[in-house]
């Protein structure tokens, strides 16, 4: 049995493309199970879904501990401690990102001795977000090696057909594209047997005991702890102000940012925190004098690490 | 005939349309709110020739559900967690009218602190409403419970509503494939609704849900209710048969996975159901002679074949997706009682509650149950029960108190501090 | 009475009544006698006088409340059905019932002519708290049905305790104190025709051409017809149950319960007492509102009684 899960964020399309992969695993005649898994829906925050497929009927449920691929829609979400990207993954597993980087770079930073492919997707324009998915399925599918061309087109035509023949058509040629690029690699992906109870780690089970009903029930004993959420790893756009235009109206863009993410220093300039900015840029749309741009976030990174290194 | 990938919630779905109900009160909520969209956009598009209204509430859909029923048409609605408590009393209420209809409960945990993640005391909560319940583990048997369940509460030795639970995202979210029969085939099977004499008609006047004053009719009334409710055991084999030598899928009240010779069994409901059955497979591999008992019907509860599958086992593991405030299991408990005096019953019935709120249950806990089950029965010793909780999850709980701000001292507990908690 | 009880069109103007006066009233009654209900029940004479006009041709959606011991196994007054459904969803057991019937005719499963009026019953408790949600519900859905509410200012079922529908002063079993309940009355009337409904009106047994030239009007038109009858309650309100015409008639002559109608987007009152009666006259009849004229006589309370109702008054004819 295929154990594949999908890491990205929400609006990049993930829950779609688990469902094209599913769809062409079962179009090519096997078992399925696919699934999203998400909290409450964010654009932006990150989700993960999964795909099982298999020749006998698929017993197995829920999350994957042991992917034999993983795909990753997002490289800025593999340091995210809670995103899990590397979570169960071992030498045998396959990783493949959608990355500017070499799976070189990646193979070092991760320090992993698996296999590790890269499929690079344009991400600039924040419209292009909701193909990364499909790329990335394009890709996923000739590693895995089961699915043939035809069955990946017909898969992405019924899943997308309710988004209307455009879509479909970009998605296909995105697809495709990414589908042909990994044909050195068809069937690198290969599926490991399950668990066996002959050897397995005993869980570490422990007992519960009674606690003091101010720690045991679900109660917050404070105030304004969500700064503690990092959510500026949700931005897939960073809006910068450039203070030499900015006229110092920071009513505007630190009044209507939603997260009150925008503050005021002491010379009256506002400052965005890009530990909680998710992004959303209105500050980008309101500020009179346009004085903020966006810039995409990952080149922002990039620049900021060469900053760093000199 | 055709086979296509949806989920728990579109076969649910599915299930209404081909069974071609009429009515369907509404209320959205996670994770049950696809099922709803999907209706919506049927009866929209002309698809499904059926009446949808929103309600204000699930007590109030659950009021609709009732009263349409028993007007004469053929009613389906659908809820979860929290909103199947909030409709709590007209569930009681619209089964003693004896009025029948199906409803689809997507299970979800309850509050507090609230949750979208699924575990049973949801559907348990409804356990002695005198709705049938039948609980469900792939995304196919989603489908055919419908059409099960309305032959079920349809029928004139039964005449009461049913729900069909599904598990919140493992399975409400979860594609697989479902094989959905032609719309004329479910028609043989399901029929039309012959409301008999429970209607309301200008030319037929009729008072239903009425009070009774004492003990005495009340407890025939009631008492009448259970027994339709256990005279629904032998008409649910029959109709499942019925449906299995039609569509070729057998749903057993309770099912049994490679039970012949087995000296453990696993007993559980719902989704989770099928990790047993790998679990089983895997042990099997390895020499292990266990196996699987899934009632699929819990109300009424299946005692009797519970009782002929677990006779001259050696032990049952019983796990528990819920937890009854100061008791434990409930499933245990129920299962213990049916097993209580009966000839050959294991004399080993080990408790496992896991899986609250969607918590997984890893291969390795389901090895270990076995082994655990195993050592109990060699050392004749009964273990207590065993919350399913790793030491890293409670790490992890004590990582989120910590921004909480619970203080140290607050942690101590009644019995000294937790053995996996160190400052 | 004539036994045409579908839903005919709708009636232009109240001129073309039946009812134009005393005599016209049913001399035969509907509502089977032998019920529950206290000796002098003012709700149970509202009721009885709207079945008249309603017919039997009905199904009566019921909440919890004194009127759901009208039906205890095996009796029922009704000649037409009952579901008794909970205290808060009887407008959503309505809901099902209309949508059925509806569903029925349109799929040809049932005759025209085995339609009926849906009428919900329920008493203040429900209508002015627990129920409210559901009404509302199902007046933004637009419903086709009637509502009667028996206002009999009090949870009379469970003992007469203060609900949203007691006035200012009165003493119930939960407000039992020296100045009787600190709260106001509700105003269920503008809360319902904020909705915007078919109809709404305000009835009472003591006046029955008023209520029957209503409930006729009511059942000419479509959509949601709400009606909320002052139910004087001997048991709840403390008087001689013999006076229970007497009290309604001056709650009406007093001004304390003005009789009017929402249609059309405009209110219009019925009958304006033009020489009202000195409110005390209405409350010194009852038991609950005792503690004003003993031991000793409260000038300011009833002071203040008086002036709220003036206020009110003030406003219509202005």
């Amino acid at each position: 049995m295929f154990r594949v899960r999908f890491h990205g964020r929400g609006g990049q399309g993930m829950k779609a493309a688990s469902r094209i992969l599913g769809n062409a695993f079962f179009l090519e005649g096997y078992e399925v199970q696919d699934a999203p898994r998400y909290g409450a829906e964010r654009r932006g925050a990150p989700i993960f879904a999964y795909v099982r497929a298999g020749r006998e009927p698929i017993n197995e449920r829920g999350i994957i501990r042991h992917p034999d691929l993983v795909i990753v829609a997002d490289d800025s979400l593999i340091p995210v401690p809670g995103a899990g990207v590397m979570s169960g993954v071992d030498s045998r597993t396959v990783v493949l990102i959608n990355s500017e980087e070499s799976p070189k770079v990646w193979k070092q930073r991760l320090n992993f001795e698996g296999d590790v492919f890269t499929v690079p997707v344009e991400t600039a324009d924040r419209a292009e977000l909701r193909f990364i998915g499909v790329t990335c399925v394009g890709a996923a599918a000739r590693l895995l090696g089961a699915i043939k061309r035809e069955t990946l087109s017909e898969a992405i035509r019924q899943e997308l057909a309710s988004l209307g023949s455009d879509i479909v058509q970009i998605s296909l040629s995105k697809a495709l594209a990414a589908f042909d690029s990994m044909q050195a690699q068809a069937g690198t992906v290969t599926p490991v047997k399950t668990a066996s109870s002959a050897h397995f780690q005993p869980p570490d089970w422990i007992d519960l005991s009674l606690e003091d009903a101010r720690a045991s029930a679900p109660a917050i004993h404070a105030g304004a702890t969500s700064i503690e959420v990092r959510t500026g790893l949700w931005r897939t756009l960073r809006p910068v102000i450039d203070h030499d235009r900015c006229n110092r109206c920071w009513w505007v863009c630190s009044t209507f940012c939603p997260d009150g993410a925008i503050n005021v220093d002491t010379e009256g300039r506002p400052q965005i925190d890009y530990d909680h900015c998710k992004g959303c840029m209105i500050c980008v749309a309101q500020c009179p004098p346009h004085a903020i741009r966006a810039i995409s976030e990952r080149e922002a990174q990039a620049a900021e690490v060469e900053e760093a290194s000199k | 005939m055709s086979r296509t990938l949806l989920t728990g919630n579109g076969a649910a779905a599915w299930g209404a349309r081909l069974a071609r109900v009429d009515y369907v009160p509404a209320f959205p909520i996670t994770p049950q709110t696809e099922i709803i969209e999907t209706i919506a956009k049927w009866v929209d598009t002309g698809e499904m020739d059926a009446r949808m209204v929103t309600l204000e509430s699930e007590h109030s859909m659950i009021t609709a559900a009732g009263a349409a029923a028993a007007t004469g048409v053929r009613v389906f609605t659908a809820t979860s967690s929290q909103g199947l408590l909030y409709g709590m009393e007209m569930l009681y209420s619209v089964a003693g009218w004896r009025a029948p209809f199906v409803l689809v409960n997507v299970s979800r945990g309850l509050s507090s602190p609230l949750t979208l993640e699924p575990d049973h005391n949801d559907i348990l909560a409804a356990r002695d409403s005198g709705c049938l319940q039948i609980h469900c583990s792939t995304c196919q048997e989603v489908f055919d419970s419908m059409l099960i369940a309305y032959r079920l509460a349809e029928d004139e030795r039964v005449r009461l509503p049913v729900i069909v639970n599904l598990d919140g995202f493992y399975l409400s979210f979860t594609r697989e494939p479902v094989e959905l029969p032609d719309q004329e085939s479910v028609r043989d099977y399901v029929g039309s609704y012959d409301p008999e004499t429970t209607l309301f008609r200008a030319s037929a006047p009729s008072s239903q849900g009425v009070a009774v004053l004492g003990g005495g009719p009340y407890s025939y009334f009631r008492y009448e209710l259970h027994l339709a409710a256990r005279n629904a055991l032998r008409v649910y084999d029959q109709v499942a048969g019925e449906f299995a030598g039609r569509f070729g899928r057998a749903h057993r009240a309770v099912e049994a996975y490679r039970m012949e010779d087995a000296d453990i069994a696993f007993v559980m409901i719902g989704s989770f159901a099928t990790k047993a059955r790998a679990a089983v497979d895997r042990l099997r591999d390895d020499g292990w002679r266990v196996g699987l008992v899934r009632p699929r019907l819990l109300r009424p509860f299946p005692a009797a074949h519970l009782q002929r599958l677990l006779a001259g086992k050696r032990g049952a593991a019983v796990i528990d997706q819920n937890l009854s405030m100061g008791l434990g299991g409930v499933l245990h408990s129920e299962v213990a009682s049916a097993l209580y005096g009966q000839d050959g019953a294991p004399p080993t019935l080990v408790s496992f509650v896991a899986g609250l709120g969607g918590r997984d249950i890893a291969d390795e806990e389901f090895f270990e149950m076995a082994a655990v089950t195993k050592r109990a029965i060699d050392k004749d010793e009964t273990p207590p029960p065993r919350l399913l909780y790793t030491e890293a999850e409670l790490r992890e709980v004590r990582k989120l108190q910590a921004i909480a701000h619970v203080e140290y001292e607050q942690l101590r507990g009644a019995s000294g501090a937790n053995e996996g908690w160190r400052r | 009475m004539s036994e045409t009880q579908s839903r005919a069109a709708p009636v232009s103007e109240a001129k073309v009544t039946v009812y134009r006066r005393m005599k016209d009233l049913p001399s035969t009654h509907l509502l089977g006698s032998g019920t529950a209900m206290c000796a002098g029940c003012g709700g149970l004479e509202a009721l009885h006088e709207v079945y008249d006009v309603i017919g039997a041709k009905s199904i009566f959606i019921n909440a919890a409340g004194c009127m759901t011991l009208l039906s205890v196994y095996p009796f029922t007054p009704f000649r037409g059905s009952w579901l008794y459904t909970a205290m808060a969803s009887a407008p959503a057991g309505a809901q099902g019932v209309r949508d059925a019937l509806d569903i029925l005719k349109q799929k040809k499963r049932m005759p025209a002519e085995e339609d009926m009026e849906v009428v919900v019953l329920t008493g203040d408790g429900s209508a002015y708290g627990m129920g409210l949600s559901s009404t509302s519900g199902a007046m933004e859905r637009g419903l086709d049905f009637l509502y009667l509410c028996y206002d009999n200012e009090g949870y009379g079922n469970t003992g007469q305790q203060f609900s949203g529908a007691t006035p200012h002063a009165a003493r119930t079993a939960t407000s039992k104190g020296k100045h009787g309940f600190a709260g106001y009355k509700k105003d269920l009337f503008s809360i319902w025709a904020a909705h915007k409904p078919a109809y709404v009106a305000t009835v009472i047994g003591a006046e029955p051409l008023d209520l029957a030239r209503k409930i006729e009007k009511a059942k000419g038109l479509e959509g949601p017809r709400l009606i909320i009858a002052m139910a004087p309650c001997p048991t709840g309100w403390d008087f001689d149950p013999q006076i229970t015409v007497e009290v309604g008639r001056l709650a009406v002559r007093t001004g304390v319960w003005p009789l009017k109608e929402y249609v059309d987007g405009k209110i219009v009152h019925t009958k304006v007492p033009h020489e009202r009666v000195a409110v005390e006259n209405y409350l010194k009849l009852q038991g609950r509102f005792r503690h004003l004229f003993e031991p000793h006589r409260d000038d300011a309370m009833l002071g203040e009684i008086q002036a709220r109702v003036d206020a009110y008054w003030a406003d219509v004819t202005a």
